[in-house]
């Protein structure tokens, strides 16, 4: 585990433009192209690189000269955009400098896309669309039966989610079950074409019964996109997989973002669950596509379609590997959570951390949001929720993020108002909740305030309570 | 009035869409996922020709007996929406196709 620990680290993000903006490696190849001696040292190292370990090159004057001239250039340091026009251009051009600059075979490695800063409007926006319509204070609501309820109401998300599983159940012949080669192209489409408010929702819906969990296990069709005759040992495809540009760059993603890491409350890289969210998901339709094991409700097991057996001397290694799926506390707590629960997120982030996490095992619970009792008592009313905010000292490194300290405070709010409706009966809490979220999601276009408690203006957030305490002292009496 | 509720009732040819589940459909399938069924109604007085009105004509001058004939167009779907697929409650999954009306139109 010290292992672990000092790669759960994020990724250096060397040489990162201060402003947070890195051209695309599309781009920078363009204007490497443009200019004779980028252009022509770029072919150098590429003929360097081609075929030899990183020692061997740097052995040569020629290569090593090509190699600083290049680390100047925007080619060293561009990055590729999830679903971006050209990507899989984008990802050779990044690969073909950065596979052979890496010490061999690399257990982790960096990922060639752009840092995930957008996690907050997918969130609330689900938060907004979802809470008017999800019957979550029904004790029977089936979260995944919604899930595909709204898919099923709208043409984009319709049409795509149609497309591949008409395509995954195909029968090609009595031999062939189906074509998994189109079947994973199909659902690639699906999830790169649909919003994400559809397709998380549909793939981390929370379940409280089998037939839900099943469902859930089903979403992506897994007799054709998961399932196979024979299960390949977990290195083997990993190998398989890092032989695509594609697969390679999703797998560096999901280890970038999904990274079990002890420096964050969370467990997750940066406390960013919307970051690992969606690097899961980037990675269905290749060969690491993972899923659900079983439609167990009380405990989730993630894992690609492999296995240690026939590990031989790399057992360790492979364990290893295939425990950041089976066994990874960030991606436990990230997976059913807040989609389908009315809080944008129940749990998971503490900031005055005076309760602990329940283990890994109780993912279920995160996403129903309500049956987790964090504290057992928590004397403080309502009213004291601006000084613990201000007293709230748990941020990650990057302060600056002001997404993250957004992120963190409305958390608090809507996190410690769970709790103290733990103690009263169920609906009261779920309706204290909506009516948070919904007040939450009302400030959350306006930029201005947004701005302004970054600056740390506790008054803004007096503003913001406000509203919520009568509601809560009303429940309270009540 | 009651002219008034008799032209409300008889809108003009139009698509109209109902939410409703696979099992009401009625095809035999069994699953409680929600669709969009999309279906066309309303009148298509505008769009009665002369071959309506000579076919009519024909009908009670008895000169058209036994044949079954519509003398009256019909608001009907003119293209089918793209398939719907959906799990069933075993767990299986189904796709089916024109089930929902895209464009509708008198014919």
């Amino acid at each position: 585990d010290e292992m672990l620990h000092s790669l759960a680290g994020p990724p250096s993000p060397a040489g990162q433009d201060p402003h947070g903006w890195r051209v695309d490696c599309v781009r920078a190849n363009e204007l490497c192209a443009a200019e004779p001696s980028c252009s022509s040292r770029y072919r150098t190292l590429r003929q360097c690189l081609a075929g030899r370990d990183r020692n061997t090159m740097l052995a040569n004057k020629e290569c090593q000269v090509a190699l600083e001239v290049l680390q100047e250039s925007p080619l060293y340091d561009c990055r590729c955009k999830r679903g971006m026009k050209k990507e899989l251009q984008c990802l050779q051009i990044y690969w073909s400098i950065h596979l052979g600059l890496t010490e061999g075979e690399e257990f982790y490695e960096a990922s060639p896309y752009e840092p995930v800063t957008s996690r907050l409007s997918d969130i609330f926006r689900l938060a907004s669309i979802f809470s008017g319509m999800d019957p979550a204070t029904n004790s029977k609501s089936n979260h995944c039966l919604d899930a595909a309820k709204a898919c099923n109401l709208n043409d984009n998300c319709k049409r795509l989610r149609s497309g591949y599983i008409s395509t995954c159940s195909k029968e090609i012949s009595a031999s062939e079950h189906c074509s998994r080669r189109k079947c994973h192209k199909a659902l690639r489409q699906f999830f790169d074409r649909v919003p994400s408010e559809y397709t998380y929702r549909l793939l981390f819906c929370s379940c409280k019964d089998q037939a839900c969990a099943e469902r859930r296990r089903q979403t992506i069709v897994p007799s054709c996109s998961y399932e196979d005759k024979e299960k390949p040992n977990c290195l083997d495809l990993r190998n398989t997989c890092r032989t695509d540009h594609l697969c390679r760059s999703r797998l560096a993603d999901f280890h970038t973002n999904c990274q079990a890491t002890f420096q964050s409350l969370t467990s997750c890289p940066g406390d960013n669950y919307q970051a690992c969210l969606g690097s899961y998901a980037g990675l269905i339709g290749f060969d690491m596509t993972p899923n659900y094991i079983d439609a167990s409700t009380t405990s989730i097991t993630i894992s690609p379609w492999c296995s240690c057996k026939g590990s031989g001397n790399m057992e360790e290694e492979c364990e290893k590997f295939l425990r950041d799926f089976t066994e990874n506390p960030c991606l436990r707590k990230t997976l059913p959570h807040p989609l389908s629960s009315p809080c944008p997120i129940p749990t998971g982030v503490h900031p005055p951390h005076k309760y602990l996490l329940p283990p890994g095992n109780a993912i279920q619970a995160f996403g129903n949001g309500t049956d987790v009792n964090l504290s057992p008592k928590n004397p403080s009313p309502p009213i004291t929720l601006p000084p613990k905010m201000e007293k709230s000292p748990a941020l990650p490194d990057d302060i600056n993020d002001s997404n993250t300290m957004y992120d963190t405070s409305v958390i608090t709010t809507c996190t410690s108002i769970q709790e103290h409706g733990a103690k009263l009966n169920k609906s009261k809490e779920q309706s204290l909740c909506y009516s948070e979220t919904q007040l939450t999601t009302d400030i959350m276009p306006d930029q201005k305030t947004f701005v302004d408690q970054k600056a740390g203006s506790s008054r803004h957030w007096e503003g913001q309570i406000l509203p919520v305490v009568p509601i809560l002292l009303l429940k309270l009496v009540l | 009035s009651r002219r008034k509720r008799a032209r409300a009732r008889h809108k003009p040819c139009a698509l109209k869409e109902l939410e409703v589940s696979i099992s009401e459909l009625g095809l035999g399938y069994e699953s409680d996922e929600t669709v969009l069924f999309r279906y066309c109604s309303g009148t298509c007085e505008a769009a009665v020709r002369s071959y309506d009105l000579s076919l009519k004509s024909m009908r009670s001058k008895k000169r058209i007996k036994k044949e079954k004939v519509r003398a009256r167009p019909c608001c009907r779907p003119l293209a089918y929406d793209d398939d719907v697929s959906f799990l069933d409650a075993y767990n299986r999954y189904y796709t089916v196709n024109e089930l929902s009306a895209k464009e509708c139109g008198c014919v």
